[in-house]
């Protein structure tokens, strides 16, 4: 660490006025801001500024001129973030002025045929361009989007877009449009529209990953002695046959009859619901009533 | 983007003051919004205008005229950047 005195050039027995003036004086040569292209003049400006630091302030140079304190004693944090130079060298900022060159860029000569052709470049990337990319979100009725199908979306800005869904699409995919987003600004290709599906819940199908589960309610009697009955699915009814003494509960597997994707087929699963007459029947409570359960059936016996 | 509180808290500048650098013209901040919305180099500069107003003792006048050209500098640098690359990318002079 050099001499703070030394960096300043003003003696040691220098008044806090003189000392302000030379701060000023290296303050105005050095600072980065006015010389932009001397990678240096940051560094040099920062020695200037932490001697003026120790210098400038009465207790800090008492100490120092008693050796209490080294110079680095003054090394506190450098005067600002960043410098403006850092940001400005950038480029095309609204500040920033062609005021000081704008007559060689309109010439003839050398300077101004290769700023020419720089600005050529970069306009033909800008002609090139592609359009920016647009987001659309799409409403898809849930037996679409297992299904498949196109829908029309209708463009806020005019126009419609046809949205071929992919059999099995799943809540919140996004779906790219090549080339359907805005056009572009030159002669570059369109963006792509980003549709995100939405899938509606379905009355009565649910989807776990590629699996369909549904509720079917059947009678007492077909729980009980079993037969065919007709179960929906999400391509059309089937007759699914139910085991003699099914329980309410009990899941019924129909394989490949759920989401078909390029991964393969999910299964439907049934859940038997036994639902009784409403109003009550009065033949079945009456049957019932002189009904004598065997011996032996407790079906709370393991509780 | 910074908006004009931060701003304020972070350059340790009061309302009136930034009301002010902002007529004169020295701080453009962003005018898209409702709010003006100032940048990282919003900030710089104003550190910058710091320096000079009270570090180095330039007045308002002389303010004025060193941005100006500080301006101008830049805009300098930049075109003379391109020239240079537009030779690099040609491998030789027109």
């Amino acid at each position: 660490m050099k001499d703070p005195y030394e960096i300043l050039g003003v003696a040691k027995t220098a008044t806090p006025e003189e000392i302000r003036k030379a701060y000023r004086q290296l303050a105005k040569k050095l600072h980065p801001d006015l010389n932009p292209g001397d990678k240096r003049a940051e560094e040099r400006f920062k020695e200037v500024a932490s001697a003026n630091d120790l210098l400038s302030d009465p207790d800090k140079r008492r100490r120092f001129d008693a050796g209490e304190i080294d110079a680095s004693g003054a090394e506190t944090a450098p005067p600002q973030g960043r410098y403006y130079r850092e940001y400005a060298g950038q480029g095309g900022g609204p500040y920033e002025s062609a005021g000081g060159y704008a007559d060689y860029a309109e010439s003839d000569d050398l300077f101004a045929e290769l700023l020419r052709r720089s600005r050529e470049q970069q306009r033909e990337q800008m002609r090139r361009a592609p359009g920016a990319d647009l987001h659309y979100e799409l409403r898809v009725p849930f037996l679409d989007a297992v299904n498949g199908g196109v829908k029309t979306i209708t463009l806020p800005q005019g126009g419609t877009l046809d949205v071929t869904i992919p059999s099995g699409v799943e809540d919140g995919q996004v779906l790219r449009l090549r080339g359907k987003g805005a056009p572009a600004p030159g002669e570059g290709p369109a963006g792509d529209a980003l549709v995100q599906i939405v899938v509606e819940p379905h009355r009565f199908f649910t989807r776990e990953g590629d699996d369909i589960h549904v509720e079917l309610p059947v009678t007492i009697k077909e729980a009980a002695l079993g037969g065919e009955v007709r179960a929906p699915t999400t391509t059309g009814g089937v007759m699914l046959r139910i085991p003699k003494g099914a329980n309410a509960g009990d899941t019924l597997r129909l394989k490949g009859k759920g989401v078909k994707t390029r991964r393969g087929a999910g299964d439907q699963l049934v859940k038997l619901k036994v639902v009784m007459p409403k109003p009550p029947d009065a033949e079945l409570d009456s049957f019932l009533a002189g009904w004598t359960p065997p011996a032996g059936y407790d079906p709370r016996k393991e509780m | 983007m910074i908006d004009e509180r931060e701003f304020l808290a972070r350059t340790h500048l009061d309302q009136a003051t930034l009301a002010v650098w902002v007529r004169e013209s020295w701080i453009c901040p962003d005018r898209t919004a409702p709010e003006p919305a100032y940048s990282e180099a919003d900030l710089a500069r104003a550190g910058l205008i710091h320096d000079l107003k009270h570090n180095m003792g330039v007045n308002d006048e002389g303010l004025d005229v060193i941005l100006h050209l500080i301006d101008q500098m830049h805009g300098l640098r930049r075109a003379l950047a391109e020239a240079l690359a537009s030779m690099k990318e040609h491998g030789r002079g027109p």
